[in-house]
């Protein structure tokens, strides 16, 4: 039996040969892939000696100097470590989102703390030489500075205007030139500074009541939520009339019946409280700046709804991979054939769905010469070292229209501001000495047979002859989009442009 | 044996003027190797207090003097009862206990008392306190097994008692409902009152016997029956009778208490007793291939199973991290991948004993013990630990090639092979090599069944081994002198 004993020592001899090559390679080799598997507590941890980056908002543009500080880390009590602090704290919340103990794989941060994580870890292989000669030279690693867009004049406004209406809201403000974005609010939002605990039950119970707030604080809803955009879709569909030649020139007189009989169906379009639309055969200029449904149903109906899905998407609409960094939900215009759900789409109603940042990029490609500019947060990334190691280089999203189109979209929109008859004529056509607004309101009826509050949908741009800032402006059951989404879009112009 | 006869046999006529030379009992060397084994581990409670919040762990003294006299009784009794019995099996069985003791209270003291971590909620402030009094039943089954067992083979009456024993020992929890046999989602246990116990610990030990016995019945008939077929000797289809049912009732442990870890240990230490019995491999691949083929249908058939699987192969994709309530069949791999973090965080010298996260692992200070290890200790700690049971293991299977009875050979194999095998199992285990399966690790885990088996194991060791090292009787009267009388 000896033999096979010894045979059998062999055995336990390989089993334990493998144990400890397997734990060499686990301890040894493997250690620093496992640093970053999801959901490492301990590394995340341990990132809390280090002092992370910070975000800055409002510097020289191009460059990295002056600017606010919107998020830091702070050497805590004790001076060992660091905690996360930002000045500002709800204002640039759905920006900076927050950053715990938790870490980036497990939801423990959110925003541009998520999303330009590495970089303000110092991990970003980009900053790997200097982490190097910092090891050697025993200095503790530092993460790297994340300039934004921002401007702090813009975001201040337009988390105020959406504070004081208290709706829950959203409002995202881009520079039409670049895609640059300007401001980017939520309400109601919540308090950064309470993830940067470095308590995991006291962060639970944070995390916990913020996600199970019906008002959905953690919500960014100028990215991630999506709103039914009514008659603000009709720059689309307007964009799609003059792009496909259905219609010759704003002056081109359309038919617009006060009741619009959906073929096929029993369902019947009708305008804003069934009011007739002219004399039944206005300009396409005046339907827009009164906002007529029956003429938009109409053209979107002889458009089809292929048509005005090519062009929706065009505009940004249905396009899952976009990043400003920041995951931004796709917004939504549905493949439909029935005319009758066609004439629905194309105002915006049915199943079309928006964030308040497509609703700003309508505008802002408009303003742009029919030309979208993909938008983004992050200008610049500096080193510790104070070197660049990535810079904004705006780009094409896409050529929605052409520069003609684009000019006769920007004469419907100037009228809807400058027109008496304008929707948003009493809003946004007063106080702004010498600025003209092009924009286009929306209401959209929502909910079960439409029992939901309205929503209210503003997006414009100004000014109107030299565009420099495009808003969207969502306010959820505001009402009239003139009367509760302009208001906020005309404040975060003024804040921005420098007018009292 | 006979190999070993002869080999003496040789020596005394190579020179025989030479005394044969005394054996020695080597208990000298088991007290210094136990003062070292102590010493190491007062040394380790230390450090973990140390690294805790930098002042030595209240109880040093207490606990260290109960550990220190708990082993040296063992050392007494060991000198009283097994004088032959080999020297290193006590001081390593010590240590290992000892360094689990030590980890056992540095886990407890995770975010207690002002340290840094949280506090894991499946233990107390009196756990370390339990785990020295489990101890303390572990030696105590030690002394009593060398106290009752005088002579291994007396074990060889109790074959079929001990056999039926361990199968009931097994089935029980399957059996009883779940309320009174699951622990931690494990349906192992059985519980009374505030106690549990894992009767598959002490099974191991009745069913390792029992198989002893049933082999050396009945291994001329196993090893001997039976054709050849391309080279491999097949048994005969009657003899293959204990096999199928070995294998049977470890499917059947799979699949009621869905315990891979545990019926891979069993049918294991059949597959290696039947061969160290039979000498046959046709046996060896004939179980390893009923094993897989086994395992490998449980893995289809039952969603629990596979998804065991899919956990092993890929722990570290945050889908099998974060299983959510979408993912129906989803085993989730969280602990099996922040053990392994927390040995990559260890890397290769770890971060000093209290000094680490390893709470934050769940069951660290179970079945998850030997990735604490990795995470304070190291690579380097965690090495010097698998070698211990590497040592542990050889001294079993040293004991086994030495002794000259049958039964008491078949039995110390097959006890050092399961300790082997269950050491790879669990290690194996929470390191990724293998699928995670629950079994505890020996000495080392939270708990007192296993500490009592374990234990209990390592009396049943060294009485072997004293049987194995006892010089031979000497004879009354000179060989050489007896006289050939021609009776007419």
């Amino acid at each position: 039996m000896n033999r096979a004993m010894l045979r059998l020592s062999l055995a336990c001899l390989v089993m334990f040969a493998l144990l400890l090559i397997n734990v060499t390679y686990v301890q040894a080799f493997k250690a620093t892939s496992l640093a970053s598997g999801p959901g490492n507590v301990r590394i995340f941890d341990e990132q809390f000696q280090y002092k992370r980056g910070s975000i800055v908002v409002g510097a020289t543009a191009g460059g990295t100097t002056g600017g606010t500080t919107i998020a830091e880390s702070r050497l805590g009590k004790g001076g060992t470590t660091y905690h996360r602090y930002y000045p500002f704290g709800p204002v640039y919340a759905p920006v900076t989102g927050y950053d715990s103990i938790y870490g980036p794989s497990v939801g423990g941060t959110a925003g541009i703390e998520e999303a330009e994580n590495k970089e303000l870890a110092g991990t970003d292989p980009r900053l790997a030489v200097h982490n190097l000669i910092d090891l050697v030279t025993g200095k503790p690693r530092l993460g790297a500075t994340v300039y934004l867009t921002i401007s702090p004049k813009a975001q201040q406004a337009a988390y105020n205007a959406l504070k004081a209406q208290g709706r829950p809201a959203a409002a995202v403000a881009i520079d039409p030139k670049t895609g640059a974005i300007l401001a980017m609010a939520s309400f109601p939002t919540f308090n950064p500074n309470r993830y940067a605990t470095l308590s995991g039950r006291r962060l639970n119970k944070i995390d916990l009541a913020y996600r199970k707030d019906s008002q959905q604080p953690l919500l960014n809803r100028a990215t991630q939520a999506t709103f039914p955009p009514g008659s603000s879709f009709k720059v689309v569909t307007g964009s799609a009339a003059f792009g496909t030649g259905k219609v010759a020139s704003p002056q081109s007189t359309v038919p617009a019946p006060t009741n619009l009989q959906l073929p096929g169906t029993t369902h019947v379009l009708i305008n804003d409280d069934n009011e007739a639309c002219g004399d039944g055969h206005p300009q396409l200029i005046y339907a827009f700046t009164i906002s007529c449904n029956t003429a938009f149903g109409d053209l979107g109906m002889k458009l089809g709804g292929s048509v005005l899905r090519a062009y929706a998407n065009k505009f940004g609409f249905n396009n899952p991979n976009l990043t400003v960094p920041l995951p931004v939900t796709a917004s939504v215009f549905p493949r439909v054939s029935n005319p009758d759900f066609t004439a629905f789409s194309a105002i915006g109603q049915f199943d079309d769905e928006v964030t308040p940042l497509q609703e700003a990029m309508l505008s802002a490609t408009i303003a742009n010469d029919g030309t979208l500019m993909t938008p983004y947060l992050v200008q610049q990334v500096q080193a510790p070292d104070l070197s660049v190691v990535q810079s904004a280089r705006p780009s094409v999203l896409s050529r929605a229209v052409s520069s003609q189109v684009a000019s006769e979209m920007k004469t419907m929109m100037i009228s809807v501001t400058q027109n008496p008859a304008g929707t948003a004529y009493a809003t946004a056509n007063q106080g702004i000495a010498g600025v003209e607004i092009a924009g286009k309101t929306g209401t959209a009826q929502n909910g079960v047979n439409n029992t939901n509050l309205d929503d209210a949908v503003f997006t414009c741009f100004a000014p109107a002859s030299n565009p420099a800032i495009a808003v969207g402006v969502i306010v959820k059951g505001g009402g009239f989009g003139a009367a509760a989404a302009a208001p906020i879009a005309v404040q975060i112009i003024r804040a921005y442009l420098g007018i009292s | 044996m006979t190999a070993v006869a002869t080999h003496s046999g040789a020596g005394a006529a190579a020179d025989p003027a030479a005394a044969a030379p005394m054996p020695r009992g080597r208990r000298s060397t088991e007290l210094l190797m136990l003062v070292f084994a102590v010493g190491v581990v007062l040394a380790a409670y230390a450090s973990a207090g140390l690294g805790l919040n930098g002042k030595l762990p209240a109880g040093l003294v207490e606990y260290g003097a109960a550990f220190a006299v708990l082993v040296f009784v063992a050392h007494i009794a060991v000198r009283r009862l097994a004088p032959w019995a080999d020297p290193l099996m006590l001081p390593l069985a010590a240590l290992l206990n000892g360094l689990g003791i030590v980890m056992i209270y540095r886990l407890q003291e995770a975010g207690r008392g002002g340290n840094p971590g949280n506090v894991i909620t499946t233990m107390n402030t009196s756990t370390t306190l339990y785990q020295v009094v489990y101890s303390a039943a572990g030696i105590a089954a030690f002394i009593a097994v060398l106290v009752v067992i005088k002579e291994p083979r007396i074990l060889q009456r109790y074959t079929y008692t001990l056999g039926a024993l361990g199968l009931v020992l097994l089935a029980i929890p399957a059996v009883l409902p779940d309320s009174l046999s699951v622990v931690n989602g494990a349906k192992v246990w059985i519980r009374i009152g505030g106690f549990s116990i894992q009767p598959g610990e002490f099974a191991k030990l009745a069913l390792a016997i029992f198989f002893a016995g049933y082999l050396v019945a009945k291994r001329d008939v196993l090893a001997l029956a039976g054709r050849r077929v391309l080279g491999i000797d097949l048994p005969r289809a009657r003899d293959l009778g204990p096999v199928l049912i070995a294998w049977g009732a470890s499917l059947l442990i799979l699949i009621f208490e869905t315990d891979i870890g545990t019926s891979a240990l069993f049918f294991g230490l059949f597959v290696a007793m039947i061969y160290i019995a039979t000498q046959r491999t046709s046996w060896l691949l004939i179980g390893v291939g009923l094993f897989a083929a086994g395992t490998y249908a449980a893995s289809k058939l039952s969603s629990h199973v596979g998804a065991r699987f899919t956990a092993w192969l890929h722990p570290l994709t945050h889908a099998n991290v974060f299983c959510t309530a979408a993912q129906v069949h989803c085993v989730s791999s969280y602990q099996l991948a922040q053990g392994l973090y927390g040995m990559g965080f260890g890397g290769i010298l770890g971060t000093g004993l209290g000094h680490g996260q390893p709470y934050v692992t769940p069951l660290a200070q179970s079945d998850f013990i030997i990735t604490a290890f990795g995470e304070e200790l190291g690579l380097t700690g965690l090495m010097a630990i698998l070698l211990i049971f590497g040592l542990l293991v050889q001294r079993g299977l040293r004991a086994a090639i030495g002794v000259r009875d049958p039964f008491s050979k078949l039995l110390a194999g097959g006890l050092a092979f399961v300790l082997a095998l269950q050491v790879f199992v669990i290690v194996g285990g929470v390191t990724g090599l293998i699928p995670l399966t629950g079994v505890t690790t020996p000495f080392m885990s939270q708990g007192g069944s296993s500490l009592l088996a374990s234990w209990a194991m390592i009396g049943l060791l060294m009485r072997i081994s004293d049987t194995a090292r006892r010089p031979a009787p000497q004879s009354i009267q000179d060989e050489g002198m007896t006289q050939i009388v021609r009776a007419r």
